[in-house]
C-alpha cells in the first residue's frame, strides 16, 4: 500500500474507535493546515458528514483570513460548528498586550477550551497534533488523559504497544485523541496535495513571505519563503531543516522567562 | 579504593544566595555538622563580593568568566536591545567571554577575555567538565563534558548537552526550577517542590559524579535562593511558623555536601581541590524600593501607559531605571527618544546622585549606601552596553526596576532580599588572597589549579 494510504487508514481507523467509545466528543479546529486536514479525514471517515460537534477555539486574535476561511467551510461542508470564547476575559480587554503572552494562552485558549468542554460535557476531543512538532509531544499518546485540571501527567500514562489503544478514563477526565500523530509536517502536505485539500492563502507565499504555522496574528512570525503553492511547498520543506514552529519558540521561552522573573520579584 | 590520577580534579558545589553570614551561624548552632568537619580539616570560609549588580544572571557569570561585566556584557537578566526600548532576555549566547569550561575543555572558539589571555598557553584544554544547573548557561552550548542549565531554562533539552544526559535527567524527573509562583498562595506545597527538586539535583549530581569521566564538576543548589525569597525572615527567627523547615532544609544541604565532599575525597584520594560558593549573600527584606517611581516624582522619567515594559519610556525623559537599580541616562544617540546629550551627561548624573543620596524612608533611614558609575565597575569592551549608574541599597532596602508602582516604598511577598557583600566561599586554607575575596576570583583560582604553573599546592 501506498504510504500516504497507510497513514490515512490508521488515522480513519482511530476516528472511528474514538467515535465508537465517546458518543460525547467533538474535534478542534484551528483552521491551521493539521486541523484542517484531520477535518478531512473526519469527514472521509464518515462519508462526508461528520457525527460530532466541530469545535473553534477564538481568541478574537486570529488572522481575519483564518475566520474567513472557517465560515466559508463551515458553511460548505456542513459542519456543526461550535465557537468557543472566553468572553468575560475577552470582555476585560485579555490580550497578548495585557499581562504576560501566556497569561493570554492560558485565559483565551485553555480556559476557553475548558468552559467549552463544561458546557457540553464533552468526555473525549479529537485534536491534530503530530509528533513531530515539538519535543514534549514525542511523548504523546494516541489515546491521551488528561485529569479535571486539565493536567497531563505523561509519565504516569497507558501504554500503546501493537496499536491496542487504551480508552476508557476515570469519571472526571477526558481523553484527547490523536489521529494524525503519527503524520510529519511533510506527510501532511503530501496528503493535502494528493486529497487536493484547501488551504487557508497564508500558507502561501505572498511578497517573499509566508506563514509555516498559523495562530493569534501577534505571535506569529512568517518565514522567509517564495513557495506559493503546494508543490514548492513541498519542495521547500524536502530541503529545509528549520524547525516549523521556530516563529513561535522565542515567543513562548519569552514568555515562560517573564513569568518566571515576576515570580521572584523582577519586571 | 583510591585513584591516584595524572590530571588533578576540582569539585564546585554552587549555592545560590547562601550568606556567610548564616553559614556562620549555623555552623555555631550545630545545624552544619558537615560543613563543620570540612573546616576543621584545612578549609575556611571566606565571606565574598558579589558582582555589581548583585543578581545571579551576573554574579554566576561572573563566576564562570573570572572577568567583569564590561568582558563579559551580562548585566541583569533583562536589556534592552541596542538602539531601542525593546526588552530581550540575555541567554548563554550573549556571553562574551569564554568560560572556565570552554578554557579547560577546548571549546573557547573566538571568544576572549583578559582571563583567558593569561592561560591561554599554561592550561591543559582537554579536560572535562560536569556542569549542573548554573544559571545563565541556557541554551546549552556544546562543551567537552555535560552541562545542563540553571535558571531562566525554558526547556530542558535545549537545556541540557549532550542529549544523552538530557534523557536521563527526563527520566528521573528533574526539574530545572521550582515553580515559585505558587509560594505565596500555597507555601506548603512551593515549600514541598523545593525539598523534592533539591532531591533530584543531588540524585542527579550522586549519577553524573560516578558514571562520567570528569576533571572539573560543578554542582549548583538554587532551591536556597528560592527560599530565601520568600522566607529568609524565618532563617533567624524562631517563633516563625517555617523556621523548623527552614533549618532542616540546610540539614539536608549539610549531609548532601558532607557525602559529596566525602566521596571526592575518596575518589582523588585527599588531593582534589574542593570549594563551595555563592553567587550573593541575603538578608531580610524590610520594604521594596521603586527607583523609577523616584525618578518620576523628580521629572526624570516620562511615561507613556499605552504602551507596554521599557517602550513606556516617553519623549522628555532623561533616565530609568532596570532591575535591580540600575540607571540609564536617556541619552541622544543611544535611545529613539534619547534626550540628554553627551555634554549634558554629567549633570544629569550629578542631579541623579544628589536625589538618590538623600532617598529615606519614613523613619529616616538611608536607604542607598553607595552609587557606583559604570567607569568605577566596568572594564571591557562591553562596558558601554552597561548602566550609568548602579545604586548599592543599605541591608533591608530592595531596590526595584519595575515600572508598575505609582509609590517609591512597598511590600510585596518577599521576606528575603540579595545581598552584595555577604556572599561565602569555601576554599582549602592554603589558597591566600591577600585581598578579600572576589567573585570574579574564582574563575582564576580553578584554571590556576588546571595550569601547568599552578602557584601553588593542596
Amino acid at each position: 500500500m501506498e504510504h500516504l494510504t497507510i497513514l490515512e487508514n490508521k488515522s480513519i481507523f482511530i476516528i472511528r474507535e474514538a467515535y465508537y467509545r465517546f458518543k460525547d466528543i467533538a474535534m478542534l479546529w484551528s483552521v491551521g493546515k493539521d486541523s484542517t486536514t484531520l477535518l478531512w479525514l473526519c469527514r472521509k471517515a464518515f462519508f462526508g458528514q461528520i457525527p460530532f460537534p466541530v469545535i473553534h477555539i477564538d481568541t478574537t486574535y486570529k488572522f481575519p483570513e483564518m475566520y474567513r476561511f472557517r465560515d466559508e467551510y463551515a458553511k460548505k461542508w456542513g459542519l456543526n460548528l461550535i465557537v468557543g470564547r472566553n468572553e468575560g476575559q475577552i470582555e476585560a480587554a485579555m490580550g497578548p498586550g495585557k499581562g504576560s503572552k501566556l497569561d493570554c494562552c492560558n485565559e483565551l485558549k485553555t480556559n476557553a477550551l475548558k468552559e467549552t468542554i463544561g458546557k457540553y460535557g464533552l468526555k473525549a476531543l479529537l485534536l491534530g497534533i503530530r509528533r513531530d512538532e515539538h519535543g514534549i509531544r514525542a511523548k504523546e499518546r494516541v489515546f491521551s488523559p488528561r485529569d479535571e485540571n486539565f493536567k497531563w501527567d505523561y509519565e504516569n500514562q497507558p501504554a500503546e504497544l501493537w496499536d491496542q489503544y487504551k480508552s476508557t478514563a476515570a469519571e472526571d477526565n477526558h481523553f484527547r485523541v490523536h489521529p494524525i500523530l503519527h503524520m510529519t509536517e511533510l506527510d501532511i502536505w503530501r496528503y493535502i496535495k494528493r486529497e487536493n485539500i484547501p488551504m487557508s492563502e497564508l500558507y502561501f507565499s505572498k511578497e517573499g513571505k509566508r506563514y509555516r504555522s498559523i495562530g493569534c496574528a501577534p505571535c506569529c512570525s512568517p518565514i522567509e519563503s517564495n513557495a506559493s503553492s503546494v508543490d514548492e511547498i513541498i519542495s521547500e520543506l524536502e530541503t529545509s531543516n528549520t524547525s516549523e514552529r521556530s516563529g513561535r519558540a522565542q515567543d513562548k521561552e519569552d514568555a515562560y522567562t517573564m513569568q518566571k522573573l515576576r515570580s521572584l520579584g523582577y519586571m | 579504593m583510591i585513584h591516584m590520577n595524572d590530571t588533578p580534579k576540582l569539585l564546585v558545589i554552587g549555592l545560590d544566595g547562601v550568606p556567610y553570614t548564616l553559614i556562620t551561624d549555623y555552623i555555631e548552632k550545630g545545624y552544619l555538622p558537615n560543613f563543620k568537619k570540612i573546616l576543621s580539616g584545612g578549609f575556611r570560609l571566606h565571606q565574598m563580593d558579589a558582582s555589581i549588580p548583585d543578581v545571579s544572571s551576573t554574579s554566576w557569570t561572573s563566576f564562570m568568566t573570572g572577568v567583569n561585566p564590561g568582558e563579559h556584557g551580562i548585566f541583569g537578566f533583562m536589556d534592552l536591545r541596542p538602539g531601542s526600548y525593546k526588552i530581550y532576555f540575555p541567554s548563554s549566547r550573549d556571553i562574551q567571554a569564554p568560560t572556565i569550561w570552554d578554557i579547560i575543555g577546548g571549546t573557547v572558539n573566538n571568544r576572549n577575555s583578559a582571563l583567558y589571555g593569561a592561560y591561554k598557553t599554561s592550561i591543559n584544554n582537554r579536560l572535562r567538565s560536569i556542569v549542573l544547573n548554573i544559571p545563565q548557561t541556557y541554551p546549552a552550548a556544546p562543551m567537552n563534558g555535560i552541562l545542563t542549565a540553571g535558571f531562566v531554562c525554558p526547556d530542558l533539552k535545549k537545556g541540557t548537552y549532550p542529549e544523552y544526559a538530557y534523557n536521563y535527567l527526563e527520566s528521573i524527573g528533574y526539574v530545572p526550577d521550582v515553580d515559585a509562583a505558587k509560594a505565596a498562595e500555597e507555601p506548603d506545597l512551593f515549600l514541598k517542590e523545593v525539598f523534592s527538586a533539591l532531591e533530584k539535583r543531588a540524585l542527579a549530581y550522586d549519577y553524573f559524579f560516578d558514571n562520567e569521566s570528569w576533571d572539573l564538576f560543578i554542582g549548583v543548589i538554587t532551591e536556597t535562593d528560592r527560599l530565601h525569597h520568600f522566607f529568609f525572615d524565618a532563617a533567624r527567627d524562631q517563633g516563625h511558623k517555617y523556621h523548623d523547615l527552614f533549618v532542616s532544609f540546610y540539614k539536608r544541604i549539610d549531609e548532601i555536601i558532607g557525602r559529596l565532599f566525602t566521596r571526592f575525597m575518596d575518589k582523588t584520594g585527599g588531593m582534589g581541590l574542593f570549594m563551595t560558593m555563592s553567587d550573593h549573600g541575603f538578608t531580610v527584606l524590610r520594604q521594596e524600593v521603586y527607583i523609577n517611581s523616584l525618578l518620576r516624582e523628580g521629572g526624570f522619567l516620562k511615561i507613556n501607559k499605552q504602551k507596554e515594559y521599557f517602550e513606556q519610556i516617553d519623549t522628555g525623559t532623561k533616565a530609568f531605571c532596570m532591575d535591580p537599580a540600575r540607571i540609564y541616562v536617556n541619552l541622544e544617540g543611544r535611545y529613539p527618544l534619547g534626550s540628554v546629550s553627551a555634554p549634558g551627561k554629567k549633570d544629569v548624573i550629578r542631579e541623579l546622585k544628589d536625589m538618590l543620596v538623600s532617598l529615606a524612608d519614613n523613619n529616616g533611614n538611608p536607604v542607598i549606601n553607595t552609587i557606583c558609575e559604570n567607569g568605577d565597575l566596568y572594564q571591557g569592551p562591553s562596558s558601554d552596553k552597561g548602566p550609568d549608574l548602579v545604586c548599592l541599597a543599605n541591608d533591608g532596602f530592595d531596590l526595584k526596576g519595575t515600572l508598575k508602582k505609582e509609590e517609591v516604598f512597598g511590600k510585596g511577598q518577599f521576606s528575603g532580599m540579595h545581598t552584595r557583600y555577604d556572599a561565602h566561599c569555601i576554599l582549602p586554607g592554603n589558597i591566600e588572597m591577600g585581598v578579600r575575596l572576589h567573585i570574579e576570583n574564582l574563575a582564576g583560582i580553578i584554571l590556576n589549579y588546571f595550569s601547568k604553573e599552578r602557584t601553588w599546592n593542596t
